[in-house]
């Protein structure tokens, strides 16, 4: 309707008057833009066009005026001019000889918003909305659209106290489009834990207007001790209402989101609403009296015990468990429970918790610590501690249980049977170390019939008894029999090899001996008699015969010539004394040399050793 | 002569080593085939299956050939409804005997080869010199006989190795005492079960690790409280 106002403006003469309320706004605020036109149309009359600024017709109005008879009509078209971005704008004007005007938009004027900017890590973020109202802790949006409350403690905490708090994020219905995600602190002074991700969701009306409220349970832990400012933020898109403040009561009359949207009287903006910062101070946990076994656990915290049997078996492992329930931080609830104890096996233990609400302060932390006893008989075990700061006493509490006692049986394998039958009534059956053989059985003589039909009876004893389960043959003692028994044959055999092995090299030596003899033999008979000729034709004779088997041949087969090359190729230490031989037995032979100054000793030793190298 | 004076070396020899059964017999003897089967008899009837089980089969390892042993051992088996192992031929055929009976078998086997062998050497070398019979070794008309003996040597020996081989696993075995124990991942109380074992089954054992015993059966392992087992030969 008023863009059709505008289009028959567009045509009519320019006596405009534009004016901008007000001239300085803040990001999230709008302005009002009034052109008055007079006459009854708008025509000759274009909207102006500026970046970063939105200009949308949001109402027109005529008056008629009589004055002395004449009638004098204006038209005013007015739009809302939303700024997008903060700075400083410059409207032209609507007609060539209307003069510009200049609106200058704030970056935004709510509280928090200098340490949004001041942040770094905020600085792509959303503006915060603009502050409104501030009561019972509530602060809205310029516009009243939302808000974000956190509700803390009214005390001092200490350091690792687990503070339950609700974080609320108020929307007016219809004026929030979205919620872009979960609240957050703002500083890192504090961790925010367990914050659910579907929040409760309630109706309720805030200072007289209906709210959706999103309540999100939480834990807050502080890091460190100090007085630190805290807040909380979360990221929302709004619908920026498009009318001055004054009008809003129009939205508030139309009350439903479609109509107010269907006439465009709201704009879509992604903001960051925060709550009021509150100041909490922390205290470091006191160091004086603090218990040894202190595990950084704060809060309120009571404990039992219990054992998974209150009768076991040497060897059978038990289960103590040590319950603590309460109110505080339960990931810093913990105990190693049992350690050393005397007759008992303890391993580490393991936790679980179960929370009895939905952000983990409340619950019940059980311990199972697995033991296993190593005597027989009645045993104690020890008390069960636990120390934990109370934040409402301002003191350090150690909490005490005292496990249920315990008998311990023995091991079920060294157990005596319990009823066995008449036959062995009495006997002391100790299968890990086994009994005698008089002990399992001391009524032998009278075999038992067994219970079962199908089992046959009982055997007298008669056999004979073994000292060890393990067979003879595999018992060291018995072992070693036939193993010395087979050393003793190999150390047997192998002298019987040896010495045949000598037999046979002394039985050669003999005949090469015997051998050397017989052909040493008539030399030393011409030697005695003293007959040179004879001696070297004899020496002669051996030496052939011994080289020629040494050299495999026949002994006519060698000759002189052979015999020095052979002697030379041997490299025959005797060569030399060996040729003398047959040249010396040549002589006495054809030449009729005489030789009485011969040393038959020196010759025979030449041949003697020539003859047995030769066997 | 020489080689009756061997022969005497080698029987001194002997007599000496045979003093290591003597001792062994010196001790006190607690364990007894009857003794054991009337007491598993007991636990049987006291409806305790583990600890039955358990002692039939360490009597078993005393008197394998009993036939009472093995009709009670099946017959508690089966009602605690465990798997039974049934032997091969091959094992039936080496379990003729208890394992003291092989066990004195097997050593005279070997005696019996040694002396043999022994025999065989002396005559080879009477036979060298020349002689026979007068020369002390054993006449060659009885070589028929040594070879025999080696053979019947060789036989009981072996025999005794092949009981050896089937006895062996049986002292890594173990029986299950307690019902439904549960077989963990890990030799610690807190280690997750990897399956359930019933009471009366009997595994094999390959490692002990701080109170608990890493077993086998059929194809599956795990780790088992030493106080929910007990070795067939006790350590």
């Amino acid at each position: 309707m008023g863009l059709c106002a505008v289009a028959r403006a567009v045509a009519a003469p320019p006596p405009v008057n534009v004016t901008l309320e007000p001239r300085q706004i803040s990001l999230g605020e709008t302005a009002q833009l009034t052109i008055t036109s007079e006459g009854m149309g708008m025509d000759g009359i274009t909207l102006p066009q500026v970046a970063g600024l939105e200009f949308r017709v949001v109402g027109q109005s005529r008056r008629v005026e009589i004055i002395n008879g004449a009638t004098l009509a204006t038209t005013s078209v007015i739009l809302r001019v939303t700024p997008e971005t903060a700075g400083i704008f410059t409207i032209p004007g609507m007609t060539p000889n209307s003069q510009p005007l200049v609106l200058r938009v704030n970056p935004d004027n709510g509280s928090g918003s200098a340490s949004q900017y001041n942040n770094p890590n905020l600085a792509n973020r959303p503006p915060l909305a603009a502050g409104g109202s501030s009561t019972n802790g509530i602060r809205m949006t310029a516009d009243g659209a939302a808000f974000v409350r956190m509700n803390l403690p009214k005390r001092d905490v200490y350091v690792g106290e687990s503070i339950p708090v609700d974080i609320e994020v108020g929307m007016r219905a219809g004026f929030v489009q979205s919620l872009n995600g979960l609240p957050t602190l703002t500083g890192n002074d504090f961790t925010l834990n367990n914050l659910s991700r579907k929040p409760e969701r309630v109706e309720k009306l805030v200072d007289g207007k209906p709210f959706t409220v999103l309540t999100w349970h939480s834990v807050l832990a502080p890091v460190k001790p100090g007085t630190f400012t805290l807040s909380v933020q979360s990221p929302l898109t709004i619908r920026v209402r498009t009318r001055p403040a004054r009008d809003s009561l129009i939205d508030d009359l139309l009350g439903d989101p479609f109509m107010q949207n269907f006439f465009g009287a709201t704009v879509a903006k992604d903001v960051t609403v925060s709550s009021p910062p509150e100041d909490l101070k922390v205290l470091a946990l006191p160091t004086e009296g603090r218990p040894t076994d202190f595990s950084g656990a704060v809060g309120s915290f009571k404990i039992a015990s219990d054992l998974s049997a209150t009768t076991a078996a040497v060897g059978d492992p038990l289960t103590l468990r040590l319950h603590v329930t309460g109110t505080g931080n339960f990931d810093r609830v913990d105990t190693p429970m049992l350690e050393h104890v005397e007759q008992w096996k303890t391993y580490p233990p393991k936790s679980s918790f179960k929370e009895s609400d939905a952000i983990g302060v409340k619950g019940e932390k059980t311990f199972e610590q697995p033991l296993i006893a190593s005597h027989p008989g009645p045993q104690t075990l020890p008390d069960l501690t636990f120390s934990y700061f109370d934040p409402e006493t301002r003191r350090y509490e150690t909490a005490r249980t005292a496990p249920p006692p315990v008998t311990i049986a023995p091991a079920l394998a060294d157990a005596t049977p319990g009823a066995p039958s008449s036959a062995t009534a009495g006997a002391s059956a100790t299968p890990g170390s086994l009994t005698t053989a008089g002990a399992a059985r001391p009524t032998a003589a009278v075999p038992a019939e067994p219970s079962s039909p199908e089992m046959r009876p009982d055997h007298a004893i008669t056999a004979g008894a073994a000292t060890s389960l393990v067979p003879l043959y595999l018992r060291p003692t018995f072992l070693a029999v036939p193993l010395l028994a087979l050393a003793f044959a190999g150390g047997w055999f192998g002298m019987r090899h040896r010495g045949a092995s000598l037999g046979i090299s002394r039985g050669r030596n003999r005949r090469s001996e015997a051998s050397a003899n017989r052909l040493l033999q008539p030399m030393r008979a011409a030697a005695r008699a003293g007959d040179a000729a004879a001696f070297f034709t004899a020496a002669c004779i051996a030496l052939r015969e011994a080289l020629a088997a040494r050299w495999q041949l026949a002994p006519e087969q060698l000759t002189a010539d052979d015999l020095a090359a052979r002697l030379a190729a041997d490299a025959n230490p005797d060569a030399a004394g060996v040729l003398e031989i047959f040249a010396l037995a040549d002589e006495a032979k054809y030449a009729g040399r005489d030789l009485k100054s011969i040393d038959y000793e020196r010759w025979t030793q030449v041949v003697r050793s020539q003859l047995l190298e030769a066997t | 002569m020489r080689a009756h004076r061997d022969t005497r070396i080698l029987l001194s020899v002997l007599a000496l080593l045979s003093l290591g059964p003597v001792v062994v017999h010196a001790a006190p003897a607690p364990y007894s085939a009857d003794g054991l089967y009337n007491l598993a008899n007991s636990y049987a009837r006291a409806g305790k299956p583990g600890l039955a089980v358990l002692n039939y089969e360490r009597a078993r390892l005393l008197a394998p050939t009993d036939p009472d042993i093995e009709a009670n051992l099946r017959q508690v088996q089966k009602s605690a409804k465990v798997p039974q192992a049934t032997p091969s031929a091959f094992e039936r055929a080496v379990t003729i005997a208890g394992p003291t009976t092989l066990s004195w078998t097997g050593l005279g086997g070997i005696l019996l080869l040694g002396a043999s062998l022994v025999a065989g050497t002396s005559a080879g070398r009477s036979a060298s010199a020349g002689g026979s019979a007068d020369a002390g070794g054993i006449p060659s008309r009885y070589r028929w006989l040594r070879r025999a003996s080696a053979v019947l040597g060789l036989a009981l020996s072996g025999l005794t190795v092949c009981n050896a081989v089937v006895v062996w696993p049986q002292l890594h075995q173990a029986v299950i005492l307690t019902p439904a124990t549960p077989v963990r991942v890990a030799p610690v109380p807190m280690g997750d079960p990897l399956f359930v074992l019933p009471e009366a089954e009997t595994v094999t054992m390959t490692a002990e690790h701080e109170g608990f015993v890493l077993i086998h059966s059929h194809g599956r392992s795990g780790w088992v409280a030493a106080a929910n087992i007990a070795p067939v030969v006790p350590h």
